[in-house]
Parts: C-alpha cells; sequence; structure tokens
C-alpha cells in the first residue's frame, strides 16, 4: 500500500476539488486596512496554515471566514458557489466550525451546554413548550468526548471549573461535533503547555489521514506546524505574499525567505535565488 | 436522566475538602446553590421577629408577602437584566405608567380588561425602547434608562395633570390582579400579588434555566464576545430581557392600583427601583453579569419587606429600618463575593 510511503496520501490531494477560493477580499475598520486583497484556495482535505506577524491580518481574513465580519468588497467560493455569511451560526450551518483563539467559552454554563451553545436540542413539553433537552445534550458530549479520547470527569462541571487545556479540548471538541468541512483554529498551541499542543497536533494529523476535513491554522509562527501541514501562506500587511507547498520547500528556505523582509518584491527575488 | 456516578460528583466539583463531613456537606450545598445562604438568613430573620412580636408570621402575613411581591416582581426582571449584564433605572416609573395607559384606555372605551393587555404591551414596549437605546447606540444602560425614568416621570405627571384618578373595574379582573390583597376577602385573592410574582418566578427560572433563549441570556453576560463569535444575537437576547423588566414592572402597577382603587400618578418612587436592585443582588445576583437565581431574588425581596415592615413592629422608626436594610445590602454584595472567591478555590483544587 501507499500508506507507509505516503501516510497522509498527498499524491491524492492535487486532484481533490477545491473546497474554499477568495478573491481579492478586502477590509478596512475606518482609516485602517486590515485586509487589503487576499487571494487563496484550499482543497478538500487539505491542512493550510496561514502565517503572519502581528496585524498582518490573519484574525480579520479568518473572522470574515466564519461569518464575524463581512468584508468590503471581494468574493468568497464555497464549494464551488458564491458564499455571503450573514453571521458566525450561518458559518456553521454550512460547515465552517472554528475554534477561536480566546475559544468562545461561557464560563457560567456547563460543559455540555457549551458544546451545543447556539444549537441547543430541545424536545417540546407537552408537545409545544421547547426546552432544552439536558439529559440528550449530556448523553451527546459524553459520547462525543470518548470518541476523540478526551477524559473529562464530569461534563455537568461548569466551564470556569476547567483547567486551560480541558478548556482547549472542550473549544476543539466542539467544532468536531459535526463532521465540519472546513475547521479554522485560531493560534491552537497559543497558551497550551508541550503535553497539550501534542494533543492538539495529533488530532490535527488524524483529521489529515481522513481527508474529509479542510483545515485553516492561524500561527504566528509556521514551525511549529511545519509538520502537520500540506500548504503555508504568508499573509503580510494585508496580502498573501507566499504560498509554498510544505513538500517543496524546506524550514531552512522559508528561514532564508522571512528573514529577506516579506513585501511582494523581496519574496519574489528570494524564491528565484534560491530555485536557481 | 442523570446517571448515578454524575450525582455523586455533580454538587460540587471533585476535591477532597468537600467530600468529608457533615460540615463540608453544608458548605457544598451553599455553595452548590447560591439561593441557601440568603435563605438561611431570610428565616433567620423571619424567626427574630417572630420572638419579638407573635405577630409577624400570622397577622402580618398578607402585608408581608404583598410588599414581597412588589419588590420581588421588580427584583426578578432586575435579575434577567443582571444576568446580561446590564440594568433598568426606570422600572418604577413604567410601574407607574402603565396604569395610565391602561386608564386612558378605558377612557377612549377600551373594557378594562383588553386595556390591561394592552398596556403591558405598552410597558413591554418601553423596555423594548430601552433596550434597543443600549444596544443600538451602546448607551450604558444606566444612562438609558435613567433618561426614560425622568421622561416617564414627566409624561405620567403632565398627562395626568398630577391627579390620582379611580382605578377602572371590570370584576373579576379587579380580584384576580391584586383587589382581594388589600381588602382580605379570605381565600387564594389575598395573595394575588404573591401568587402573580410565584407565576413570573417559576416561569422565568424555567426559561432561564431549561429553554435556549436562558441559555443565550447567560451566555450574553457571561461571555458577550464569545456568544457572538458562536452566532448567538447578542443584541436580541438584551432587548428581550429589556421587554420582560419593562413587563414585570408593568404588572406590578397594575396590581398596585387594582389593590388600592386608585392610580395614582406619584407611585413608583424611584425607590422601588433600588428595593428590586437590592432584592437581586441580596438573593445573589452578579452586577457583573452570567450567574444569578430568581429564586434568590424573591428570597431578597422577602428580606426587604421583612425587614422594612418587620423593623418597625419591633419599635424602630421607618428612619431606622433603612440604616439596617442599607447595612443589609452591603453585608449581603461582601457576602455574595466572599463565597464565589470559595466557590472558585475550591473548583480549582
Amino acid at each position: 500500500m501507499t500508506q507507509t510511503t505516503d501516510p497522509f496520501n498527498t499524491a491524492a490531494l492535487e486532484s481533490a476539488p477545491i473546497l474554499l477560493r477568495t478573491e481579492h477580499i478586502s477590509k478596512s475598520f475606518g482609516a485602517v486596512t486590515a485586509l487589503r486583497d487576499v487571494s487563496m484556495y484550499l482543497r478538500k482535505g487539505e491542512v493550510l496554515a496561514l502565517v503572519g506577524d502581528n496585524g498582518a491580518g490573519k484574525s480579520t481574513f479568518i473572522k470574515i471566514l466564519c461569518g464575524f465580519h463581512q468584508p468590503d468588497s471581494g468574493t468568497i467560493e464555497f464549494e464551488g458557489k458564491p458564499l455571503h455569511l450573514k453571521n458566525p451560526l450561518d458559518a456553521r450551518q454550512h460547515g465552517i466550525e472554528t475554534v477561536y483563539q480566546d475559544l468562545a467559552l461561557v464560563n457560567d454554563l456547563t460543559v455540555y451546554h457549551n458544546m451545543f451553545l447556539g444549537r441547543e436540542r430541545i424536545f417540546r413539553l407537552a408537545g409545544f413548550i421547547p426546552l432544552t433537552d439536558n439529559g440528550g445534550m449530556r448523553r451527546m458530549t459524553r459520547e462525543h468526548l470518548n470518541r476523540l479520547g478526551i477524559n473529562l470527569p464530569n461534563v455537568s462541571s461548569l466551564v470556569r471549573q476547567l483547567s486551560g487545556g480541558q478548556r482547549q479540548s472542550i473549544a476543539v471538541a466542539r467544532s468536531l461535533q459535526t463532521a465540519p468541512k472546513l475547521l479554522i483554529l485560531d493560534e491552537p498551541l497559543a497558551a497550551l503547555g508541550v503535553r497539550e499542543g501534542g494533543l492538539v497536533l495529533e488530532l490535527i494529523q488524524n483529521l489529515r489521514r481522513q481527508r474529509e476535513t479542510s483545515i485553516i491554522l492561524i500561527v504566528h509562527n509556521y514551525n511549529q506546524v511545519f509538520e502537520v501541514c500540506d500548504r503555508i501562506n504568508f499573509l503580510h500587511a494585508g496580502e498573501i505574499v507566499l504560498d509554498k507547498s510544505t513538500s517543496d520547500t524546506s524550514e531552512e528556505e522559508l528561514v532564508r525567505i522571512v528573514k529577506s523582509g516579506l513585501g511582494r518584491a523581496a519574496v519574489a527575488e528570494a524564491v528565484a535565488s534560491t530555485t536557481i | 436522566m442523570v446517571t448515578k456516578e454524575e450525582k455523586i460528583t455533580a454538587g460540587a466539583p471533585p476535591s477532597p475538602k468537600a467530600e468529608t463531613g457533615p460540615v463540608a456537606g453544608v458548605f457544598r450545598v451553599l455553595l452548590r446553590f447560591p439561593e441557601s445562604s440568603i435563605a438561611i438568613v431570610a428565616i433567620v430573620i423571619a424567626i427574630v421577629f417572630q420572638l419579638k412580636n407573635a405577630g409577624f408570621l400570622t397577622a402580618l402575613v398578607p402585608v408581608l408577602l404583598s410588599a414581597t411581591a412588589l419588590y420581588g416582581l421588580i427584583a426578578i426582571g432586575e435579575s434577567m437584566l443582571m444576568i446580561t449584564g446590564e440594568i433598568d433605572l426606570s422600572a418604577a416609573k413604567v410601574y407607574s405608567t402603565t396604569p395610565f395607559i391602561a386608564y386612558y384606555l378605558t377612557q377612549a372605551g377600551v373594557p378594562f380588561g383588553l386595556a390591561a393587555l394592552l398596556a403591558l404591551a405598552g410597558a413591554a414596549l418601553i423596555g423594548m425602547v430601552n433596550g434597543i437605546i443600549t444596544v443600538r447606540f451602546g448607551v450604558p444602560s444606566l444612562i438609558a434608562t435613567l433618561g426614560m425614568l425622568f421622561l416617564l416621570n414627566g409624561l405620567t405627571l403632565t398627562v395626568s395633570h398630577s391627579e390620582p384618578v379611580v382605578t377602572p373595574s371590570a370584576e373579576p379582573i379587579n380580584t384576580f390582579l391584586g383587589e382581594g390583597q388589600q381588602q382580605p376577602i379570605g381565600g387564594l385573592a389575598t395573595y394575588s400579588g404573591f401568587i402573580w410574582l410565584m407565576i413570573a418566578m417559576v416561569v422565568l427560572t424555567i426559561v432561564l434555566r431549561r429553554t435556549r433563549f436562558g441559555m443565550h441570556t447567560i451566555s450574553v453576560g457571561s461571555n458577550l464576545l464569545a456568544a457572538r463569535e458562536i452566532g448567538i444575537r447578542a443584541e436580541r437576547v438584551k432587548i428581550a430581557n429589556f421587554m420582560i423588566m419593562g413587563f414585570l414592572a408593568g404588572l406590578n402597577g397594575l396590581i398596585e392600583i387594582t389593590a388600592s382603587g386608585s392610580t395614582d400618578p406619584s407611585m413608583g418612587d424611584n425607590s422601588l427601583t433600588l428595593y428590586g436592585i437590592a432584592a437581586a443582588v441580596i438573593g445573589g445576583t452578579s452586577l457583573f453579569g452570567g450567574s444569578g437565581t430568581l429564586v434568590g431574588a424573591v428570597i431578597g425581596a422577602f428580606v426587604i419587606s421583612s425587614l422594612l415592615n418587620g423593623l418597625p413592629l419591633v419599635g424602630a422608626q421607618q428612619t431606622e429600618s433603612d440604616i439596617i436594610v442599607g447595612i443589609a445590602i452591603v453585608i449581603a454584595i461582601i457576602l455574595n463575593i466572599v463565597v464565589n472567591r470559595w466557590r472558585e478555590r475550591i473548583a480549582r483544587l
């Protein structure tokens, strides 16, 4: 089998359909231009790292993809169709799940209520009074966490009682509840210890092996994720200035490129000089 | 639906301290139910007054419960709002304005029952305006509702020429609303205000704990950004809670005018709002949003009405009662903060 030489089935990725394509996305907040012109694509099952300095526009860009912000101009295509997201719930209904850097957890609610936040399961008491189906949500949360191998003694605990690593697990588990088509992870390794970070990377590898869910990883530093992603896009001053497959570059080459500065011309020059 | 092993750990987060001895057991109940500490305070107050004056838990009960209803309906609404991180200072004026809406509707020929319902819709609408000003224009609710307070006060006094009018009557609606309270006719009608309070408490507790709207209300107050990121329409949730507050204040006003038989533009002193907020806080609702209980708010209202009615009974002047009430409020808030700290510390063990 090809699995030994190509465990992630990277060869098949090249013929995988395009899941997401953005063209000329721009976004300003008052006088501040956050995104100038972002055009990118993502194949089905692909893991893409979006790398950039603070203020490069990473967060703004993913907040457009997850429906939190609306772009000033430009188009988004999802599964070959134009996509206009009104709000984050809209994005979730399209199969776009996001794990935010702040995790978007509500301290004063239980783990299972957080797990179903925004799409609570209800039952109708006496046929018409819609109440939350707490028992069902509790059971499904426990099953889901077991499936992911996340060990949590009590899903009825309030989130405020959990440790940092547990909170991160819950946020990630929530995003995987409905088998998303696109998973966006915003700084998934920030604020995590080595062991907890390892769990998240392992989870990404598992998804990558299955090639069902596309992933965008927002990271400050590509070193952390070079092993787990198929492609790296550098975002600089609101534009994507470099798009490289990890299979035809190396960490050394990226270091060289980044050192040369990330203006478009500088990148082109650095790439040219290394390939010749 | 709760499984056995869950029941064991559900009380408090698993910690060695919380599982040994009867003292720790009491401690755990205190931490699990924020209402329990204030419930103990309420019982102690009732016992002390009963020992001082044997009439407290017998003859005074109708007065005590109607006063609890008066403060409690405001306290429940304020609790819901405070859970979303907002507050309504205009509640007492919605309470005094709503009866006039009903009165002028009856003057225009609308039957009192329908007029009362329309007036309640008007009260909810006032709440909606408070909510829209707060969330759409980003005005802090403290200021938005302060403006509404003066506006409604001026409006009601101007339109009514500061003259009280006789409450319109349509039996059995009046008895049903609040009339039974003032002329003890025996039976349930004596406690009509309190019954309304219980209905509101039960219904809204279910809404808060067992509906999507309740979950979203807690989310918006606990972590507004998270609620938005997850796709909850935070503005709508807040506006709806302002409307609930308006509705309850209006209902409270209708209970009052049917009980007293007079629709007085000067009723609804601002201290009513403040006692309501105090009751909510004494009952364990946080001003910072995200947590609170309506049962606690009702017990808080009972504590306040016990102090206000009980202290004169044991010989205190009205002016002296306020000293005790003031101290009680501050102590209750300090206690809440301290108990919350314990709760978090134990959770981290």
